[in-house]
C-alpha cells in the first residue's frame, strides 16, 4: 500500500515539474546541503562542549542556547528539501535498504540531539559535566556522523554494484 | 596558464593515491564524508556566528564570546572539508578544472566567502562592544551567509555543466 502510495507521489504533477527543472533541482539539493550542515555543525559542536572538546570558556548551556535555534531551523530545511528528493525517486529508494537505515540513524540522531538539548541546563549546575551526559553526546555525535555515511552511502551501494 | 592547470591535473589524477581512491570500491563515501562532515562543522559554526552579529534568534551570548567556543572546530571543520574536497578533486581532477561551475566556485566564490569569514572573525570582538552590532557587522554577515550559499549553489550545479 505504502509503495503503491510512492508510485503515486513520484508521478504526481508537482514531482514531474520538479524533476523537469534544473533550477528547482538545484534549489532543492542546495536547502538540503544548506539544512544538514546547520544541524551537524551546530549540534555537533554542542556535543564537543560537553565532551570538553570545544568552548571550554563558557557554560555549556550558553552555547547550546545560541545554537540549538541554528540546528531546528536547518532540520526545517533539511527535512523539506528530503521529502522532495525522496519523492522524485520514491518507489526506488522506500523499499532499499540502505535508505531505510539512513533514515532510523537520522531519528535517533535527532532524538539524541532533542535529549541534549533538554537536559543541558542540568548538567551545566554540576561542578563538572556527568559522565553519563558525556556518553549521550558521544552517542550523539557518532549518530551525526553515521547519518552523514548513511547518507552518502545511498547512492553508492544502490548504484554501484 | 590553462595548459599548465590542465597538465597540473592530468598528473594529479594518475597520481597512485588519486588512482587508489578512485579504484576503490569502498573509499569514496568516506571521502564524501571527511568533505561533508567538514563542510558542516564550517559552515553551521561560520552562520551561526553571523546570524548572531545579524541580531536574529537567541542573544545567550555576545559574537565575541560565540566566537571564542566556535573559532576551533570552525577552523578543525575547514581542514577536513579541503582534505575530503582535494581527494574528490583528485580522483577527476580534468574534468573538473574544465567544469564552469566548478571553476567559479573554486576560482571566486571561495576566495570571497573565505575573504568574508576572516573579516567577520577578525572583527568580531570589537562589534561586540555594544549590545546591537553596527550596520557594518550585519552587513558583513549577511554578505558572508549569502557567498557560502553562492559556493553551495555553484557546488551542486557542478554535475549540470
Amino acid at each position: 500500500m505504502l509503495l503503491n502510495w510512492c508510485d503515486w507521489l513520484q508521478h504526481s504533477w508537482w514531482v514531474a515539474s520538479l524533476d523537469g527543472s534544473v533550477a528547482l533541482s538545484v534549489l532543492v539539493e542546495l536547502g538540503h546541503y544548506f539544512g544538514f550542515f546547520l544541524i551537524v555543525g551546530s549540534i555537533v559542536v554542542v556535543d564537543l562542549r560537553i565532551l570538553g572538546l570545544a568552548g571550554r570558556g563558557h557554560d555549556a548551556a550558553r552555547l547550546a542556547g545560541q545554537l540549538f535555534p541554528v540546528m531546528w531551523t536547518g532540520l526545517f530545511f533539511a527535512l523539506l528539501t528530503g521529502f522532495l528528493m525522496f519523492a522524485d525517486d520514491a518507489v526506488a529508494l522506500f523499499p532499499n535498504p540502505v535508505f531505510r537505515i539512513k533514515l532510523l540513524v537520522v531519528l535517533l540522531a535527532v532524538i539524541f540531539g532533542a535529549i541534549v538539548q533538554w537536559r543541558v541546563g542540568r548538567w551545566d549546575r554540576f561542578a563538572r559535566i556527568p559522565v553519563s551526559a558525556k556518553c549521550l553526546a558521544a552517542v550523539s555525535l557518532a549518530l551525526w556522523i553515521g547519518a552523514i555515511l548513511s547518507s552518502v552511502e545511498v547512492p553508492h551501494l544502490t548504484y554501484v554494484p | 596558464m590553462h595548459r599548465l592547470i590542465l597538465a597540473f591535473a592530468n598528473w594529479l589524477q594518475n597520481t597512485p593515491l588519486a588512482l587508489a581512491v578512485g579504484g576503490s570500491d569502498w573509499a569514496y563515501p568516506y571521502v564524501q564524508l571527511t568533505h561533508f562532515t567538514g563542510l558542516s562543522l564550517w559552515v553551521g559554526t561560520s552562520v551561526a556566528l553571523d546570524v548572531r552579529l545579524l541580531g536574529f534568534g537567541k542573544r545567550r551570548q555576545s559574537p565575541g564570546e560565540l566566537l571564542d567556543d566556535l573559532f576551533l572546530w570552525n577552523w578543525i571543520g575547514f581542514c577536513l572539508a579541503i582534505l575530503g574536497g582535494f581527494l574528490l578533486f583528485s580522483i577527476a581532477a580534468a574534468s573538473f578544472v574544465s567544469n564552469l561551475a566548478f571553476r567559479a566556485k573554486l576560482g571566486i566564490l571561495i576566495p570571497l566567502a573565505l575573504a568574508v569569514h576572516i573579516f567577520v572573525q577578525a572583527k568580531a570582538r570589537a562589534w561586540s562592544e555594544t549590545p546591537e552590532p553596527p550596520a557594518a557587522a550585519k552587513l558583513a554577515g549577511l554578505m558572508e551567509i549569502v557567498l557560502w550559499l553562492s559556493v553551495a549553489t555553484a557546488a551542486v550545479s557542478i554535475p549540470y555543466f
